[in-house]
């Protein structure tokens, strides 16, 4: 009986030791893909579909640098997510700073992925837990779902393209939790709508989401520190 | 004889002092909004938008000449009623009061037309100031803070309008703001042929706004869509999407059924009444 028992406890730390290197291996290797990408532009078709937000598609130019410079430009006004973009790759990078745990595995479309779920150390680290859905063939995030201290939970869907062989996408789908989103009231003096139709509107509490595709990718060409700066 | 009356009037509207007071009034309004939006507008934008910057990031020029003039329209349109009585509601009264009302029903023109002449220099007046104001909030805000998209703020929701689709709608609510501060006017001028002095009428004026304006209860709900104050805001409407024709059409009509009957109590009663000053 011992010697099943130890048997048994032998096999349960070899399984669970396996899955939390595994877990980090896979996520390095996204690192490492991602690590390729110095700086990159691209244009951005950005399509809203948020219930209190009314907008038509707006077009922009988006740069990034690594670490962490990020900006939009865009001749009108565009609404983006605050976070899903460079936060949850900024975070991969910084290796000491989560733990991973290999969730099993799930098949998203047609692809097989592995759930790692990514849980910080630190105490005060803005993301609360992270769970990636990898494509261990491409080594790319196919989904991710991150829960924030500010801004909730968004959950990302990925679509690769050409720059797939720099982790790059060509689609983000971004859902976002809307039930937080309140009307000041004193500026949304509105008299020619009843009360009951106030209510109606304000009772619509449901999940929005962003569409972002991204053509034209221009891929460590260079991009200069003043393109980051406020205007 | 209405044209030349009408242009004897408009000649009287100008003489006076206190028709630029309202002209000088507003200016002073709108230069002190520019100038706080430009010093502080970020912070204005920000409570707008606060309760979706957790999850969303606004890109963009929002700070900019088309949202400049749509804040300078809703914090104003409250206030203009007061410059436009102050002028119309003294076109009757105040030549009752200095007695020359009596010296022109005694002209070779009908009473009707006297007061006709007065409605049409009223509206003259109030077109002047309404084409002033939208040219301060328009194309000098425009000049400051530059143009773009504009983001408007409803009860339900915000809706983001794009810069190529604003020009109409501001044309079209700066008329219906045009046809609500009419209808002051004409009020104004209402009242004015049945007073003898000039503040009864601009003080009775700003009462009947103020008193409408403050029966949002619900015992009044019956009432309320007949009152010209439910729908002086309706200009805001045009920045909506989709724009609810219906519902602007039936204010128009409202407002000009209010202009209407206004128009005709006060030549009904100027008609009728003992000039004996």
């Amino acid at each position: 009986m011992k010697a099943i028992l130890s048997l048994l406890f032998f096999v349960h730390s070899f399984a669970v030791f396996s899955q939390e290197v595994d877990a980090d291996v896979v996520i390095q290797q996204v690192v490492q893909k991602l690590n390729t990408v110095k700086d990159y532009s691209v244009e951005a078709n950005i399509k809203t579909n948020i219930p209190l937000i009314k907008i038509m598609p707006v077009n922009a130019s988006i740069y990034f640098k690594q670490k962490d410079k990020f900006k939009v430009v865009s001749k009108g006004i565009a609404i983006l997510p605050k976070q899903g973009f460079t936060d949850v790759n900024t975070f991969l990078m910084n290796k000491g700073s989560y733990m991973a745990v290999s969730s099993g595995t799930k098949t998203i479309g047609e692809v097989k992925t592995n759930l790692i779920t990514v849980i910080p150390t630190g105490e005060t680290s803005e993301i609360i837990l992270a769970k990636l859905w990898i494509d261990t063939k491409r080594d790319v995030i196919l989904r991710s779902q991150v829960t924030t201290r500010s801004s909730g939970t968004v959950i990302v869907d990925y679509t690769y393209g050409a720059e797939v062989q720099f982790g790059l996408p060509n689609q983000l789908t971004f859902t976002i939790d809307v039930k937080k989103f309140k009307m000041p009231k004193s500026v949304a003096a509105d008299l020619n709508k009843t009360d009951q139709q106030k209510k109606k509107t304000a009772d619509k509490d449901q999940k929005g989401t962003i569409v972002i595709k991204l053509t034209n990718y221009k891929v460590n060409k260079g991009i200069s520190d003043a393109v980051f700066k406020e205007k | 004889m209405l044209l030349k009356n009408t242009y004897n009037e408009f000649i009287k509207i100008l003489a006076k002092p206190r028709s630029y007071l309202g002209i000088g009034a507003l200016t002073l309004l709108v230069l002190l909004i520019l100038f706080a939006m430009k010093a502080d507008g970020k912070s204005f934008i920000s409570f707008v938008t606060a309760s979706f910057e957790q999850t969303l990031s606004f890109n963009g020029n929002i700070l900019n000449g088309n949202l400049i003039a749509f804040i300078i329209l809703q914090m104003l349109i409250v206030h203009i009623p007061l410059l436009v009585s102050l002028v119309t509601g003294d076109l009757i009264s105040g030549e009752a009061a200095m007695g020359t009302i009596r010296m022109m029903a005694t002209k070779p023109i009908s009473r009707t037309q006297i007061v006709l002449s007065k409605f049409i220099a009223g509206a003259v007046y109030t077109f002047i100031l309404t084409l002033w104001l939208g040219f301060l909030a328009l194309i000098v805000g425009k000049w400051m803070f530059g143009t773009g998209d504009l983001i408007v703020l409803n009860s339900d929701g915000l809706v983001i309008l794009k810069e190529q689709d604003i020009l109409w709608r501001y044309g079209l609510s700066f008329g219906v703001a045009y046809l609500a501060l009419l209808t002051i006017s004409t009020l104004s001028i209402c009242l004015s042929a049945f007073a003898e002095n000039s503040i009864g009428p601009i003080v009775s004026t700003m009462s009947i706004i103020i008193l409408f304006t403050i029966m949002d209860v619900s015992v009044f709900d019956s009432i309320k869509p007949f009152l010209f104050t439910t729908h002086m805001a309706s200009w805001r409407s045009f920045f909506e999407d989709p724009v609810p024709w219906t519902t602007i059409r039936n204010s128009v009509s409202i407002l000009v059924i209010h202009n209407i009957v206004l128009v005709l109590i006060a030549v009904y009663k100027f008609n009728k009444k003992d000039i004996t000053s």
